[in-house]
């Protein structure tokens, strides 16, 4: 990117930022999900942690990390909508002839859902830190752990980009939840141990780069730095994020004409 | 040599759904010339003007807009073009002043030299007192106000207007007309213009074509068009609407010393004439004498509208017509 195009990330990143904060209902969830997952989920499932054969540690431990990743799994949708609002206001065709580069557009939004991504996994990992969960990578764990929320955020941000643009429906990424977001969000490992999993939701979550993202922030968090698994998630959170991203560039250089 | 800023030959837009909504036009506009595009709904102007400013492809033909082809060159046209579509289109999250903010950012433009520029497009569109407030909160006619201030953030060499004032009160009206002369004559900037109002292009527009379904029908400047219609219109309507008495009193006019032309109209006839209103006593006496009975009969000078209805026997929209010198019930 030449110096022009990262002036452009730059502006179009304060603008989404901007629209962002004055979203009350987003900064909203954004902080008060990880909240309500942690509590949630701790609350209810907790008997889990003593059943026989679940990992040590006790269930909070367990679902934070899963907990850390479904936050941007959620937050995606976001991306989705505004690419989809700037279509329908016009928005978009009135920065398309200007001689902004074009990719910039949606760098600068991608740049803001990833902080609304690294604000409520920071949020999680300190309430979680209250209760009693530790991280036994340390600091540099805690910034690898960020880092991979941080890069599943962006790789479903694309997936819902690129349905945003190919459709151009806000409707229907509204219905990316159901669809979608439900679907890895539950069968993965994010809230049930892989071995608690029936088979096919196993067979499931064996490509549901969902839970490679959690068993990821899960080793970082429980059993230290495991490389090949933190390395297999990164592997597939990429080709997941090339395939969204790309598809979002591409179909976006048909909205330009 | 004066040269062409937009170069357009046999340029033609069909839809993918087969509308074919530019069907094979050709005009160029030079350089400070402030030129217009009149036309009823559905003309295809809007469609011109995407493809002028490389919002859309063309399906053939070829166009140059400041030297530069817009298929291969159209990085190179948006730095030079300011465009204000039909839609007015803001970010309603954001401020008047962050609106133009980041249209300047947009442009490359930033620091105190953009600041000075945004502060002086506020107090030229009159919304100083409101820039901070969010645009979704402002009127119709501010927004389309702050739509016009943000195409104008890098004093673009030529400016593509999609009916810029539709919507406005007439205060409004007068002061963007206003700006946008200053604009052409001190600045020399190049306006491209599309209008329903023959008012506007009237007192706008140094040429103008008029469009309709997809073709140009004609080109001028409103004064040559407007002569070459040869004077005042009478505008008659007839209590009996059957075509037979259409066509004697079409006869009747067209016997008239003085009328140089008689078209058929929705509401009854058209005639031309050079001493419009001394000609009609002569007029009303003649369909007394012959029965027909009239249930109105008007004078106005000639407009671009007469222009177009000469072109195409229909007019751009009936209420635009100027009621000067109505006699309404004559009979
Ligand atoms: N995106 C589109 N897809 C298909 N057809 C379209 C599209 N946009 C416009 N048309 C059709 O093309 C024709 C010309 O439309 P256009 O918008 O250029 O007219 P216009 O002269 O700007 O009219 P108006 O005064 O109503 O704005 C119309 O028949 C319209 O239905
Ligand atoms: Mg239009």
């Amino acid at each position: 990117m030449d110096h022009d195009a990262l002036f452009d990330v730059w502006h179009l990143f304060i603008r989404a930022g901007k629209k962002t904060i004055r979203t009350p209902v987003i900064i909203f969830g954004t902080l008060a999900l990880p909240v309500l997952f942690l509590v949630l989920f701790t609350q209810i499932f907790t008997q889990f942690g003593n059943l026989p054969g679940f990992p040590a540690g006790g269930y909070v431990q367990f679902a934070t990390a899963g907990i850390i990743v479904l936050n941007p799994l959620i937050n995606a949708q976001y991306s989705g909508t505004a690419v989809v609002d700037d279509i329908n206001s016009g928005f978009l065709s009135k920065m398309l002839v200007t001689p902004v580069n074009r990719p910039a557009i949606l760098f600068g939004r991608l740049l803001n859902d990833t902080i609304m991504v690294l604000i409520p996994a920071g949020i999680t990992l300190a309430l979680a830190y209250a209760l009693g969960v530790t991280v036994i990578t340390g600091a540099l764990g805690i910034l690898l752990i960020l880092f991979t929320a941080a890069f599943f955020g962006l790789s479903m941000s694309g997936l819902t980009m690129a349905i945003g643009v190919t459709t151009k429906s806000a409707q229907v990424v509204a219905g990316l939840d159901l669809v979608i977001i439900f679907p890895l969000m539950f069968v993965s490992t994010a809230l049930v141990p892989y071995e608690f999993l029936p088979h096919w939701a196993q067979a499931f979550s064996n490509v549901n780069p969902f839970s490679y993202a959690v068993n990821a922030v899960r080793a970082l968090m429980s059993t230290g730095f495991d490389w090949s698994t933190i390395l297999a998630a990164y592997a597939v959170i990429a080709v997941f994020a090339a395939v969204t991203i790309g598809a979002t560039l591409y179909q976006f250089r048909s909205v330009e004409k | 040599m004066v040269s062409d800023i937009i170069n357009v030959e046999n340029l033609v837009k069909v839809y993918p759904g087969g509308t074919r909504a530019v069907d094979g036009i050709s005009f160029s506009v030079r350089e400070s010339e402030f030129f217009g595009f009149l036309g009823p709904n559905g003309a295809g102007k809007s469609t011109t003007i995407q493809v002028l400013t490389t919002l859309l492809k063309k399906t053939s033909g070829s166009v140059t807009v400041a030297g530069y082809d817009v298929d291969t060159d159209a990085r190179e046209i948006r730095k030079v073009i300011g465009v204000q579509r039909q839609e007015t289109i803001l970010d309603g999250d954001l401020t008047g002043r962050e609106n133009l903010t980041i249209q300047g950012h947009l442009q490359r433009l930033h620091g105190t030299a953009l600041k000075k520029r945004v502060d002086e497009l506020l107090a030229l569109v009159e919304l100083s007192d409101v820039a901070d407030k969010r645009a979704a909160q402002y009127s119709g006619g501010m927004k389309k106000r702050l739509d016009l201030a943000s195409t104008l953030v890098h004093k673009p060499r030529l400016l593509f207007l999609d009916e810029p004032t539709s919507g406005l009160d007439p205060q409004s009206r007068v002061a963007i007309w206003e700006h946008l002369e200053t604009l052409n004559s001190d600045e020399g900037v190049t306006v491209f213009l599309t209008t329903q109002q023959m008012e506007e292009a009237d007192r706008l527009c140094h040429r103008l074509s008029i469009l309709d379904h997809g073709e140009i029908v004609v080109s001028g400047s409103p004064v040559e068009l407007k002569h070459q219609l040869g004077g005042d219109t009478i505008t008659m309507s007839f209590a009996n609407s059957d075509s037979g008495i259409k066509d004697r009193s079409k006869r009747i006019v067209n016997g008239i010393q003085g009328v140089t032309k008689v078209l058929d109209v929705e509401t009854g006839l058209a005639a031309y004439a050079k001493n419009a209103s001394a000609l009609v006593p002569d007029i009303v006496r003649l369909f007394d004498e012959n029965e027909i009975r009239l249930t109105s009969i008007s004078v106005a000078s000639a407009s671009l509208d007469d222009v177009f209805l000469q072109h195409t026997g229909r007019r751009i929209r009936s209420e635009e017509l100027s009621k000067v010198d109505t006699w309404k019930h004559y009979m």
